[in-house]
């Protein structure tokens, strides 16, 4: 059996990004023999320098006119690199690993699966997938671990990112589109409240569309950090409201409590399109300003302004991003942003909105087709009778044979080696040994496993754990479709043939569906996939029935719900929401006043995030130098006054700990942040992982974890001599104890 | 003693019957805000059928938003903001609600109260949230209300007033009828006094002063919120109000009060009469004078009450144990040991509706950790009573169940005025001066060490407290004022007036017993023009970014031009510098332009 291959480099193609949510279009162009200068040697013994790239343009497209930032100028270097791994790898008894053949491998692979599943189980194998895999690869992971694994055990890395905003978007709407409009609707809005979102440094090419609102002083960032897109709000561009770490919920009930305390609601929309209003406005009740400035820090008046520049406006969005989501109790704030919008009557009209602003590559798609552990093809529910009678015809098998909803990707995680857990994974697309909260504990759960499998470009700190590394396509170098944030479509093009060795991770799972003589058919061909994803999500609330390669790729502007027979839906929600009376639901949330802890000797609060340099666990962009060199190493952002109390120099060594773990990086002292708050980025390795700290403690309806606010102890190991003021004399005989 | 007083206190067992099938009844007196708060957190065990409630309150609306009272009065509020609770819901998962309408007795032997209308109704626990009444003031004038422990209210109407009403164009602003008499003379467009310059008055006169009013505040001390703030701060908030409409009247004390004759013979108020002669006209006077705790019903039921019901920790009566009390009536202290001396305890209601919400949390989530743990036939049997103990006595040890944290001692409230245009909040003790020697530390200033005071009776060295710090910003002519005590560097006390998010950071430094930065002038900045310390830098200096999509610096342009990349699209080529939003290609022809003027000077020169 050979890979599909394709064929020769082709002059020039477009395609998109291969990174964040925005998918900015570009185009890719062919080159004789690229290469980063430092020929390496791969495993396979090819001079990987030697090997033909492609350079990387531009290309004009609504969400990036063109423009790309520093990781999608650089993003072609990867599929070059010397680190690339060309050819399965098994661990060997030493721990090392030697290179297999793609049979050799499958052979192994299928036989540890079929043996774990008939001595412990189905759901003795669990599968991780990720926000990057195409739609067709996302979709065939899901149909593979229920048909082929007969497994339950199904989650992804987009429980991470996306799930509270969707569950909260669920529960409002009856669907969840991060944005239900086209990003171009943005740049008409004179008003934009950013809640938690970096974008300038995340999704850069995406502030040309906050230029409109800029330009009327509307441009509205709540964020503990003074972060690039917070700086947005200088020189008259808006504001930039500071609350303290995890106070968003409050801040959220505040405003709506103001909004309708001064008349500022829309009654004529509550009253036409939603249900629930009165039980909001009694549960608001206790959220009067002064109250909400107690305890989130954010002075009245600012609150009062924001509330009434909010309903002054005449197109008005409110964006949520993973800070104010990625919370135990992130799914109710992502409801009091919907809330708050409902109330000032901004969705599902033509001029203003709310929006969730989806992280990953494919964040979209990816939590629409089947990696979610209670979701089929089309955002269906896996426990509906009626959705499994439909996408059980389509694969072929009996619904009786599909099994019922997994568990979430935290739980998932936690049950790696554990009695009646999983004890053979597959992760596909996703670092977890960076990316998952507390780290330690998901390397010993995948310490303690029987066989891990993990499917890659690079040894990732994740696949060093595993017992067999399978190497996988790059974007350039395969076929697909992808899901943007605005939920458009669009196609992903092979500009570049791949290496000799590398597979498809559709290839994969037919091979390995046919090792283990598994029901239904497992096409390696991606159209024909694509074609069956939409039919499997014909009549689901993500419906690409209507669509194809051959549509998509005439261009068209194609945003879901695109049912056979109609022309897609680019604005949500404008005649009515998708719950079966036609209306939003207002679900009435309250925040749990909790007791921060007392801010002395080095206690802080951290808050994780992302830098303009990386993507994710970095395991890419840390191997594309021109970004290592730009941010080699985790910095922990601290404010000034909080550095000299505790000695801590620009750039000297920081010890950042926690019950969780201990972090060794330097510091990063700026103005920029709240002095009660660090920032520590999440991309880095090692004894530089933010995750080593974050607790793994989960919002009760998505199972996000908190990541944004964790309380940790943070000691310069680098000290400047007599680094503070008179209050530290007394202070320091007890840090010293503390700490030795 | 008879067998239906035998009760099993402390263990968390109270009034249970070993067989667990009887649901634990519940009576909770007083349907204001906290109440509201302990009834919807007990919602689930009533559904459950583990408990039942009976909640009796006087006033004849649901509960509602006492806080937002004074928004109300002026009109700025419509009724509906002051919505609190969903009663509805509640009555429907089970819960008894009795609105206007009071319980006259306690009767703790047979476990039972009585209500305004004669009917008695069983209980195995009492939660007392029968709040505060405003106080009413020794004015000539005004009758003198006569509360009788012998012979309590019957009836809801009555329950404050006793069979003194308050004359017409007199009256409090604490309940809704109050604020209907208040907002009728808002909109009549009447002249308003109001008593007493707490809080309360504060907030309501400058309120009603936004709404058009003519206000005059009339006040014993020499500066408003003379509690909670200093003569700097009080000093800069009477000129803020004053400024904003509200004629502010110090040191008069407030003696009679002088009535003209209504339309129908009634007398109505006319003017305040101050000691010093001093005539004060208007057409409503608004007594502010504090509040006190409703503690009759419980003095009546021989419970032990100071400026409120005496309560421990877990909010349980110092004499009953199946009594419990919160919000605005609770004085919460600790038990004293049996035998110690019986000084008043320190402490009080702080009259803040935070510290009652938590305290209703915290019990109902007790309540329902108990209620369901005695639900659990298994946990009955290992936990079943040794030994009856008569009601009154000490608390046995708490059996060994986790039934969740301690209550957090609640220390010193935060006290904010609400107002807009104006932001007071103080909190702690601010009593200190910059210049005060600190009596622990005579030396300050010289020894780095920290003093040793004495030693134990073990010999061991006694620390010195920690030390006191003070320091303090004043600019009375902008309406700023800035008072910040710490002790160690933590913050225990400050005033904040005109510096709203200096005042929000301070809040919660406050709050978290945090440190504070050793230069205390960071937390002045927040409210001036260089907010940002990180911004404001040169925008030209070699390290600032230009470009934030592609990370490219002023240096790194300046270097690709020194190279001949003159123009913008060149820049771009070369350092992806305005390739990402295009945003920033404006400010990189400006950098350009710069470099140009520079390289010619350099030539020229």
């Amino acid at each position: 059996m050979t890979a599909p291959r394709a064929s020769v480099a082709r002059p020039s193609v477009d395609t998109h990004c291969p990174y964040c949510a925005l998918q900015c279009a570009m185009t890719l162009t062919g080159t004789e023999a690229a290469g980063m200068g430092a020929a390496g040697t791969d495993a396979a013994g090819t001079d990987a320098a030697a090997r033909p790239g492609v350079t990387v343009a531009g290309r004009a497209f609504p969400t990036n006119r063109g423009g790309l930032c520093k990781k999608g100028w650089t993003a072609a270097e990867l599929l070059v690199s010397p680190e690339r791994i060309l050819t399965p790898m098994l661990r060997q008894p030493d721990g090392s690993f030697e290179p297999a053949s793609w049979d050799e491998a499958l052979d192994l692979v299928a036989a540890r699966l079929a043996d774990t599943r008939a001595q412990h189980g189905a759901d003795s194998v669990g599968v991780f997938g990720g926000g990057g895999l195409t739609n067709e690869k996302a979709y065939q992971l899901g149909k593979f671990t229920r048909v082929a694994l007969g497994s339950s055990r199904i989650d992804y890395n987009g429980r991470f990112c996306m799930s509270s905003a969707a569950a909260a978007g669920n529960r409002a709407f009856g669907l969840d589109r991060g944005l239900p409009f086209p990003v171009e609707d943005l740049d008409s809005a004179d008003t934009i409240l950013i809640l938690g979102s970096n974008v300038a440094q995340t999704m850069p090419p995406f502030i040309g569309h906050l230029e409109g609102a800029r330009r009327a002083g509307g441009l509205i960032v709540v964020d503990p950090r003074r972060s690039a897109t917070a700086r947005l709000t200088e020189d008259g561009g808006g504001l930039h409201v500071q609350p303290t770490p995890g106070s968003d919920l409050v801040l959220l009930l505040g405003l709506t409590h103001i909004v309708i305390a001064e008349g500022l609601i829309d009654t004529d929309y509550l009253a036409r399109r939603t249900t629930g209003f009165e039980a909001l406005r009694r549960s608001v009740s206790r959220w009067w300003p002064e109250r909400v400035q107690q305890l989130t820090g954010v002075p009245v008046p600012q609150l009062r302004g924001l509330a009434r520049r909010l309903s002054a406006g005449t197109g008005t969005y409110i964006l949520t991003g993973r800070g104010v989501e990625q919370h135990v109790d992130g799914t109710d704030t992502a409801t009091a942003a919907i809330n708050l919008s409902l109330v000032l009557g901004l969705v599902g009209t033509r001029r203003s909105g709310y929006g969730t602003l989806t992280g990953q590559g494919n964040g979209q798609g990816g939590r629409e087709h089947g990696q979610k552990c209670d979701q089929l093809p089309g955002y269906r529910k896996i426990t509906d009778p009626a959705a499994r009678a439909h996408v059980a015809g389509v694969w072929g098998v009996s619904p009786e044979s599909l099994p019922g909803a997994g568990v979430p990707a935290i739980e998932l995680l936690d049950s790696l080696g554990a009695p009646g857990g999983i004890r053979c994974l597959l992760v596909h697309g996703s670092n977890v040994v960076v990316s998952a909260p507390d780290s330690n504990r998901v390397r010993a759960g995948l310490e303690a496993l029987d066989f891990l499998v993990v499917c890659d470009f690079f040894f990732s700190e994740t696949a060093r754990f595993a017992d067999v590394v399978l190497p996988v396509t790059q974007w350039a170098e395969e076929e697909g479709t992808m899901t943007s944030l605005e939920g458009r479509v669009i196609r992903r093009r092979t500009a570049i043939g791949a290496p000799d060795g590398v597979r498809s991770e559709l290839w994969i799972f037919q091979e390995l569906a046919r090792r283990l003589d598994s029901a239904g058919t497992f096409s390696a061909d991606p159209a024909e996939v694509f074609d069956e994803l939409c039919r499997a999500s014909a009549g689901g609330l993500a419906d690409y029935s209507g669509l194809s390669y051959g549509l998509l790729d005439t261009g068209e502007a194609a945003y879901w719900p695109y049912p056979a027979g109609s022309a897609g839906t680019p604005r949500l929600f404008l005649d009515g929401f998708a719950h079966a009376n036609g209306r939003a639901r207002i679900v009435a949330v309250q925040a749990r006043v909790t007791d921060a802890p007392a801010q002395r000797d080095g206690t802080v609060t951290l808050i994780t995030g992302r830098l303009l340099e990386h993507y994710q666990s970095g395991a890419q962009t840390r191997r594309v130098p021109e970004l290592q060199q730009a941010q080699p190493q985790a910095r922990l952002q601290v404010h000034p006054a909080t550095a000299a109390r505790l000695g801590l120099v620009d750039g000297g060594e920081v010890e950042v700990g926690n019950a969780q773990g201990v972090v060794s990086c330097v510091a990063e002292v700026t103005g920029g942040i709240r002095p009660d708050t660090v920032f520590l980025p999440f991309h880095f390795p090692g004894a530089q992982r933010a995750n080593l700290l974050t607790l793994g403690v989960t919002d009760p309806v998505s199972g996000m974890p908190e990541f944004k606010r964790t309380t940790v102890r943070v000691r310069a190991l680098t000290r400047t001599p007599g680094a503070d003021l008179a209050d530290a004399v007394s202070a320091r005989s007890t840090r010293t104890d503390a700490h030795a | 003693m008879p067998e239906s007083i035998v009760a099993v206190p402390g263990a968390g067992t109270i009034g249970a019957v070993p067989a667990a099938a009887a649901p634990t009844r519940i009576v909770l007196v007083g349907y204001g805000p906290v109440g509201a708060r302990l009834v919807e957190e007990l919602l689930p065990v009533v559904r459950a059928g583990l408990a039942t409630l009976t909640v009796v309150g006087a006033e004849a609306a649901d509960a509602y938003n006492r806080v937002l009272i004074a928004d109300y009065a002026v009109g700025r509020s419509d009724r509906g903001a002051l919505d609190l609770t969903d009663t509805d819901a509640a009555r429907a998962a089970g819960v008894d609600i009795r609105t206007g309408e009071i319980v006259t007795r306690i009767n703790r032997v047979r476990r039972t109260v009585t209500l305004g209308d004669g009917t008695h109704l069983g209980y195995d626990r009492i939660v007392l949230a029968t709040g505060a009444r405003a106080n009413v003031p020794t004015l000539d004038g005004v009758t003198r209300v006569r509360r009788s422990l012998m012979c309590p209210p019957s009836d809801a109407a009555s329950l404050d007033t006793a069979d003194a009403p308050l004359p017409r164009g007199v009256t409090a602003l604490r309940d809704l009828d109050d604020a209907e008499t208040v907002l009728a003379t808002v909109r009549s467009g009447g002249r308003i006094v109001v008593l007493g310059a707490g809080v309360l008055g504060m907030e309501f006169a400058l309120a009603a002063a936004q709404a058009g009013s003519d206000v005059c505040v009339v006040y014993h001390a020499d500066i408003p919120l003379n509690r909670n703030l200093d003569r700097g701060g009080g000093t800069v908030l009477a000129r803020s109000a004053r400024r904003a409409g509200v004629t502010m009247v110090s040191h008069a004390r407030a003696e009679s009060i002088l009535f003209t004759a209504d339309t129908d013979g009634h007398d109505r108020f006319d003017a305040l009469i101050c000691a010093d002669g001093k005539q004060i006209p208007g057409d409503l006077l608004v007594l502010s004078c504090g509040i006190g705790a409703r503690t009759e019903l419980a003095g009546l039921a021989g419970l032990s009450v100071s400026t409120g019901i005496l309560v421990d920790e877990s909010l349980r009566s110092w004499t009953d144990p199946a009594i419990f009390a919160i919000g605005d009536c609770a004085h919460v202290a600790p038990r004293p040991a049996p035998g110690a001396s019986q000084a008043a305890p320190a402490g009080g209601p702080t009259g803040l509706i935070g510290p009652g919400w938590r305290q209703a949390d915290w019990l109902a989530a007790r309540f329902t950790a108990e209620i369901e743990h005695d639900a659990r036939p298994a946990d009955a049997l290992t936990v079943a009573p040794v030994a009856p103990a008569p009601v009154a006595a000490a608390p046995v040890p708490a059996a060994p169940v986790d039934f969740g944290p301690a209550l957090a001692a609640h220390t010193h409230g935060v006290v904010m005025l609400k107002a807009e245009g104006i932001d007071v909040v103080a909190a702690g003790d601010t009593s200190a001066d910059p210049w005060d020697l600190d009596p622990a530390h005579p030396d300050d200033g010289h020894g780095a060490a920290e003093p040793v005071r004495g030693r134990d009776c073990a010999g061991a060295p006694v620390p010195a407290p920690p030390r006191l710090g003070v320091s303090q910003w004043a600019d009375p002519e902008h309406g700023r004022y800035v008072k910040m005590v710490t002790r160690g560097g933590i913050l225990t006390g400050f005033i904040c007036v005109g510096m709203p998010r200096t005042g929000a950071e301070l809040t919660l430094l406050f709050e978290r017993g945090s440190e504070l930065p050793a230069d205390r002038s960071l937390l002045l900045r927040y409210d001036g023009p260089d907010v940002d310390p990180a911004g404001g830098g040169d925008a030209f200096a070699p390290d600032a970014t230009v470009c934030w999509c592609n990370g490219v610096t002023v240096g790194a342009i300046t270097a690709s031009a020194e190279a001949g990349n003159t123009d913008v699209a060149c820049i771009g080529s070369a350092t992806r510098a305005g390739t990402g939003c295009g945003g920033c290609r404006g400010r990189i022809g400006e950098v350009l332009e710069r470099f140009a003027l520079t390289n010619s000077t350099e030539i020229l020169g």
